[in-house]
């Protein structure tokens, strides 16, 4: 459509100017011929009055010459000279038939008509001519004039007898006739006529003719007037012809110049229509079909600049496609591709049978990495992680990263213990420390892997649960974790508690309750422990193993623990003023324990609260102190010195060295409950390793503390061993400080104060 | 149209047997006029006539002279020093005659014995023209480069003076003259001719 127009448009603009053209050259050509004919006639005019006249010249001379031939004639000049009339006068009309005329004389030197062929009528008489004889007189030879003679206009000619001076004129006359007019009619197309005066003007005023009359120069005076006449029509002729030549000419013109530019317009729409398709190719994302055009000019330059972008595009197009494909700082897959090569290698297995794992890792402490060294060096962390793990990997498995620190692997396995294999390998990783710059770090990472079909039927659920079992390698401290069947509940409840909790602590749902410790040997409260609760709309009141792990993994740990300490440091003075001098024991986290600040916040806590560091006992666990010995000593060392009683919790449970405890600036150790709980005079094995903590313990110079005292017996083999403190149920569970005000005063063990 | 104002000069000449009769032809503009025939015509009386011979040569298809004076009677010869023929001839009345081509000279001379004009004319040649005037004395002479011309051994007497040239439109009014024996007399044509 548009193509028609184009060619529509360049045909009619076309036409319409050639139109203009071949109109403007015709009506030039009819003014310019019009202007020409004007000329052209009056010029044939002016040419056909010379011719006139020159022929009248002509004819008089060639008459003079013949009358003069005659006139010399001796025998005649001596018939003349002898005045031998008869014999001239035969001599004379010999010549008048000679030269068709009739009107011949001879003339005396005196003027007086001798003799004459118009049977004597003019003889004796004057010459009636006098002013051409004395034309002649004076030029001694011949002259010849115009002149009316017997009514009609003669060419009279006179020439002398010799004798050989003149003895007498010979005169001839000769009619201007039909004959003359018609020599020069003959000669100039034109129209001559001798009309009479009245007819003159008539003729004049004819408008098919254009009319000069000519006045001839007589010698008599007399009056002869030739009308040279062109007829309009004939000049006009050529004229014509010309006009319907040009008409002729433009229109084949036209014509040729249609055909051109038709032939043009295809040249130009047809490459156009190739451009147009190809661009549509391009558009629909062709990018592989380039525009043939042959044309050498701007439209196959417009082709070539096409496929240039074409390529461009193309080139654009798949960079965009790795970039959403591909993690911009490792390369690796991104997650959506990750995601795609799972649904594909899970499709292609559900027809050949075999399973499609998946490991889901992500990087211990990759945020106090982060913290300490700086992000860039975060970033580099993570790019060697990639690399190794690429390395570690087969090369039909895909190593993706799906954000942050998390890494995924997928691979094709033939059995549930190939696959634990490949989860330990690539758990090599991580073996050698990283070396960045000058900085090497030890790196370690929690796996998670779950399998397709036994774990999962599809791509999305698969990821869920290598997720899943990835927490579990984290929570258990184990590195690789398998995904085990009905974990996803819980799963699903620890990522929402994770999301719940920072609200939680700044909504002030958590609450503080306390646990006596008693001096086994006043078998009095002394130290309260500070248990934190979580009164949880949906799942009610929480104890902290449930979301205190949830804490750490999510970064919230510090805020719990800060307020747990500002809440129970300002309990334990509330105490204070009310004659309760007890101390107040608060546990840390592994992680507290990176924070440099905590010890100075902590001071200011105390002083704030106005209750000396002494009656307040910080519980670290012993797994938590064996992580960085060395930090952890730092921060512990700090808290030691400024008066602030230090406990290992749990202690039992860990790998720690004696050696390694030794150096532990610590007052208390806390025996862990699992081997109070079921302490009986009966079971050996927890007995003896209650009897040697507390003698290493003592020997140590440390406070001991066994919880989870929850029976009489219990009760009875610690005091009996020589324990400093017990907490339990068997004195109390932990209580809300209104609670435990209420026990202080009720409970046996209470008074303390 | 000239005036007509002629002038008449005498002056005295030494006394003599015969008179002398000096005439000076011009003009009107006081140009002078060579070839011009003067002659003095006797009064009462006719003198012999001549029996003289004159020659009328054709050379260069030319007649030389142009103008030739003679009396009365005089036989004129027409050699032809040409190597082309002639064809002399005379339409003249007062001596119409012809000699039909010929070379070298005729043998008979012509006797013109009327006096007059005649005007020769050769049919082959139509520029070729001369003038032969016959005249009845034997007192004539042809004006020399300055128009005089000197009539010499007049016998004294009464004279009619004459005068002729070519192309004369007018023949003048002849002067009247007395010449006694020795003396000498002038005559002066300045007008009463023309020229065409």
């Amino acid at each position: 459509m548009a193509v028609r127009s184009f060619q529509a448009r360049l045909l009619s603009l076309l036409i319409a100017v050639l139109v203009l053209l071949d109109a403007g050259t015709l009506v030039s050509v009819y003014l310019a011929g019009q202007r020409t004919l004007r000329r052209t006639v009056a010029e044939e005019l002016r040419v056909g009055a010379r011719v006139l006249n020159r022929i009248l010249d002509t004819r008089a001379h060639q008459l003079a010459e013949s009358t003069a031939v005659t006139a010399l004639d001796f025998p005649f000049r001596d018939a003349v000279a002898s005045a031998d009339m008869a014999t001239v006068t035969s001599v004379l009309q010999n010549h008048g038939r000679r030269v068709k005329t009739d009107a011949v004389l001879l003339i005396n030197l005196n003027g007086i008509v001798t003799t004459d062929t118009l049977n004597g009528r003019l003889t004796g008489k004057p010459f009636p001519f006098p002013a051409l004889l004395h034309d002649a007189e004076d030029r001694g030879e011949g002259a010849a004039g115009t002149v009316s003679f017997l009514g009609r206009p003669y060419q009279f000619v006179i020439v002398p007898v010799r004798g050989p001076q003149p003895i007498a004129w010979v005169g001839a006359g000769f009619e201007i006739d039909d004959a003359v007019l018609q020599d020069v009619e003959r000669l100039t197309s034109l129209d001559v006529s001798l009309p009479r005066p009245n007819a003159a003007q008539l003729m004049m005023n004819d408008p098919d003719y254009a009319s000069l009359p000519q006045h001839l120069q007589t010698r008599d005076g007399s009056r002869v007037e030739v009308l040279l006449r062109r007829s309009l029509a004939e000049a006009r002729k050529p004229f014509v012809t010309l006009q319907l030549q040009i008409v002729a000419l433009s229109s084949l013109i036209l014509l040729a110049a249609v055909f051109a530019a038709v032939i043009f317009a295809r040249s130009v729409s047809r490459p156009l229509q190739v451009l147009a398709e190809g661009a549509g190719r391009i558009g629909r994302g062709d990018y592989v079909e380039p525009i043939v055009i042959e044309q050498q000019d701007e439209i196959g330059q417009l082709a070539v600049a096409f496929n240039q972008m074409q390529s461009a595009i193309a080139a654009r197009e798949d960079q965009i496609k790795h970039q959403s494909t591909h993690d911009a700082l490792t390369g690796l897959p991104n997650r959506t591709l990750f995601f795609d090569r799972v649904t594909q290698s899970i499709a292609v297995s559900k027809r050949t049978g075999g399973s499609v794992g998946m490991i889901m890792m992500d990087v211990d402490r990759f945020k106090e990495i982060n913290d300490t060294l700086g992000h860039h060096f975060g970033d580099q962390l993570l790019i060697e992680i990639g690399r190794r793990l690429e390395h570690t990997s087969r090369a039909s498995d895909t190593v993706a990263r799906l954000g942050g620190d998390e890494f995924a692997i997928k691979f094709t396995v033939p059995s549930v213990e190939r696959a634990m294999e490949l989860a330990e390998r690539v758990g090599t990783a991580f073996d050698a420390p990283f070396v960045l710059g000058d900085v090497a770090i030890d790196v370690d990472a929690s796996l998670g892997i779950a399998l397709y079909p036994a774990h999962a039927d599809d791509a999305d659920t698969l990821m869920k649960r290598a997720d899943i079992a990835m927490y579990e390698a984290k929570k258990s401290l184990s590195g690789v974790a398998m995904y085990e069947a009905g974990r996803d509940e819980h799963s699903l409840r620890r990522l929402s508690l994770m999301m719940e909790l920072k609200q939680a602590i700044l909504r002030d749902e958590l609450e503080l309750h306390f646990q006596p410790k008693i001096d086994v040997r006043s078998e009095h409260v002394v130290h309260v422990e500070a248990l934190v609760r979580w009164k949880h709309a949906v799942h009610g009141i929480m104890r902290p193993d449930e979301f205190i792990p949830l804490a750490e993994q999510s970064g919230n740990i510090g805020l719990i623990t800060k307020w747990v300490l500002r809440k129970a440091i300002a309990q334990c003075a509330a105490w204070n003023g009310m004659g309760l001098h007890l101390t107040v024991a608060v546990n840390l986290s592994a992680l507290d324990l990176f924070d440099s600040e905590l010890p100075t916040f902590i001071s200011g806590l105390l002083s704030e609260a106005r209750l000396p560091p002494t009656r307040l006992v910080l519980e670290i666990t012993e797994s938590a102190v064996m992580e960085d010995t060395a930090y952890a000593l730092k921060i512990l060392s700090d808290l030691k010195s400024r008066g602030i009683g230090l406990a290992i919790d749990d202690f039992g449970t860990g790998y720690s060295s004696l050696g390694h405890l030794k150096r532990l600036p610590v007052d208390e150790l806390k025996i862990d409950k699992s081997f109070v709980l079921n302490l009986t005079e009966s079971s050996t094995d927890d007995l003896m390793i209650v009897r040697s903590t507390i003698e290493l313990g003592h020997n140590m110079g440390l406070v001991v503390i066994a919880e989870g005292v929850e029976t009489q017996e219990s009760w009875g083999i610690l005091k009996r061993l020589g324990c400093d403190m017990a907490q339990g149920y068997f004195m109390s569970p932990p209580l809300p400080a209104a609670k435990l005000q209420e026990w202080f005063v009720t409970s046996k063990w209470g008074s303390a104060a | 149209m000239r005036s007509l104002f002629p002038i008449l000069v005498f002056s005295l000449v030494l006394p003599a047997a015969a008179a002398t009769i000096d005439v000076r032809v011009t003009d009107a503009r006081g140009v002078p006029i060579r070839d011009a025939v003067v002659y003095a015509v006797p009064e009462g009386r006719t003198p012999p006539a001549a029996r003289k011979t004159a020659i009328m040569d054709q050379k260069n298809r030319m007649f030389i002279p142009h103008v030739l004076p003679i009396q009365t009677g005089t036989s004129v010869r027409f050699p032809n020093s040409d190597d082309i023929r002639h064809h002399v001839y005379s339409f003249s009345p007062a001596k119409p005659f012809q000699l039909p081509l010929y070379k070298g000279t005729p043998a008979n001379p012509i006797v013109f014995d009327r006096a007059g004009v005649v005007t020769l004319g050769c049919n082959i040649h139509d520029q070729m023209s001369a003038y032969i005037v016959i005249v009845d004395t034997p007192f004539f002479e042809k004006t020399g480069p300055a128009g005089s011309a000197t009539l010499k051994d007049v016998d004294a007497g009464r004279y009619s003076v004459h005068l002729w040239y070519p192309d004369m439109r007018d023949e003048p009014v002849p002067e009247t003259v007395n010449v006694a024996a020795g003396e000498r007399i002038a005559v002066s044509f300045g007008s009463g001719h023309g020229r065409p």
